[in-house]
């Protein structure tokens, strides 16, 4: 008598779909006295593995979880703010195709003086053109930040050797961060302005740390950054500024927002 | 949450037109589903609640990629998800480059033998959900939040496939290697008592 593989034992206990092989599997289940056993201490092990019961929310979390989002989404609608809706900027022209293009050479390395050259090439584009290197350069950058913030958040105060590569990143976003400040004027955004402000002071702090990063000042920064809910605003920032705009960009994150 | 759609999609046809508010509906419509699954996959208040607030934000950035032949419910859901998922891979990450600067090989038994210590004191005093937390660390991001979707929410191998985008039949054999793991976690938890 051939007896039920582990695997089997499994898919009977999370009812897979039924077919000829599991009705011929549960007539063995409930004949064999050995594999009713082993079903019985797979059952007992599940259940060791109950589902757990979240924390209650009381009947008003969806109503706060709106609250919270609900002034940073922007209106589907095209009005003067056309930029936050997708469509205007899809047919990239040939000019803003290499604007764009640019505008990221521009951003990637730090020594931009060294390219004013380039900068007049942008500068002369049509305005629309300029505002929309100035999207696409600002949602690198909110990308940047964000993942720099996701690792402070993260990052472990007790071990200072690992935040090294953190603060040299931090060197790297301050320059870009006084960049998009002055060109964020362009936008009119008051959230953005607030926030590219907090991520300065932030950056600053992390960036200018002689001896390295100490655990008191991580907890300290990320004790700054949790009571100013940076992360999250980064992230709406970043959340407005929709993929379709910035795509040919050399933005290289995941999964995450 | 599949029973609201009609509503559902009348709320994204108002939003996509201009009314920002509509989108409040959906949100306290859904919010109460994704903090439970985000819950679960997360082992964490605090994280659960970012993640509920990531997805949202996600939908409604990408919602003009909402096909209106889907239910909004499972879209939302299959999102938070993948925050979810993305949560802990990252907390994951932390925490394995922190384990690999202390390479001490007696580690891993020294966190079994502390919460093995009282697994009857856990039991009474309803902190049940740490002698599962522990069993659970020994699965990797996918298979934890595979196994969630299969034991604790119920979900098709073919759902917990597209949630995660693989294929039906490796979602089948995630969740297969994290009732392995588990078992063998448990084994091991229980032998030490
Ligand atoms: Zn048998």
């Amino acid at each position: 008598m051939k007896h039920l593989t582990e695997e089997e034992l499994i898919g009977e206990a999370f009812g897979e779909r039924r077919g000829k092989s599991e009705a011929a599997n549960e007539q063995h289940l409930a004949t064999c006295a050995e594999c009713a056993q082993a079903y019985a201490a797979l059952q007992n092990d599940l259940a060791e593995v109950a589902p757990v019961e979240p924390p209650a929310r009381d009947a008003n979390y969806g109503e706060r979880v709106w609250q919270s989002l609900a002034p940073s989404l922007a209106v589907y609608r095209a009005d003067k703010r056309r930029w936050l809706r997708t469509g205007l900027w899809k047919g990239l022209s040939y000019a803003a195709a290499c604007a764009l293009l640019v505008a990221c050479a521009f951003y990637a390395g730090r020594q931009w003086e060294q390219r004013q050259p380039h900068i007049t090439v942008v500068k002369s584009a049509p305005p629309e053109v300029k505002q929309h290197v100035v999207l696409v350069v600002l949602s690198d950058h909110l990308d940047r930040s964000e993942r720099l913030l996701v690792e402070l958040k993260h990052a472990d105060a007790g071990s200072t050797e690992m935040v090294s590569p953190m603060r040299d990143e931090a060197r790297s976003l301050l320059a870009a961060n006084r960049e998009c400040r002055q060109n964020a004027k362009q936008i009119d955004d008051p959230a953005l302005a607030t926030a590219l402000e907090h991520l300065d002071r932030l950056l600053g702090e992390l960036a200018n740390q002689p001896e390295g990063l100490n655990t008191a000042t991580i907890l300290r920064l990320q004790d700054e950054m949790n009571a100013d809910g940076l992360l999250f605003k980064v992230r709406v920032l970043r959340s407005r500024i929709p993929d379709q705009q910035t795509t040919g960009t050399n933005r290289s994150k995941g999964g995450t927002i | 949450m599949h029973c609201m759609g009609k509503n559902d999609h009348e709320a994204i046809r108002a939003v996509l037109g201009g009314d920002k508010e509509a989108f409040g509906a959906l949100v306290m419509r859904h919010s109460h589903s994704l903090f439970r699954v985000a819950f679960r996959i997360t082992g964490n208040e605090a994280d659960a609640e970012d993640v509920v607030q990531e997805a949202f934000l996600r939908g409604y950035r990408k919602l003009e990629s909402f096909e209106s032949r889907s239910d909004f419910g499972t879209w939302i859901y299959r999102i938070a998800v993948h925050c979810a998922l993305d949560r802990i891979k990252s907390s994951r990450a932390n925490e394995a480059s922190r384990l690999a600067e202390e390479t001490d090989p007696e580690l891993d038994d020294v966190q079994v033998a502390d919460l093995a210590a009282g697994p009857d004191r856990l039991l009474l005093s309803g902190e049940i959900g740490a002698l599962q937390q522990t069993a659970m660390q020994s699965l990797t991001p996918t298979e934890r939040t595979a196994f969630v979707l299969r034991h604790m929410e119920d979900c098709s191998t073919e759902e917990i496939g597209a949630a995660l985008g693989i294929a039906p039949n490796a979602a089948k054999q995630a969740v297969f290697r994290a009732v392995q793991k588990l078992r063998f976690r448990l084994a091991t938890l229980r032998v030490k008592v």
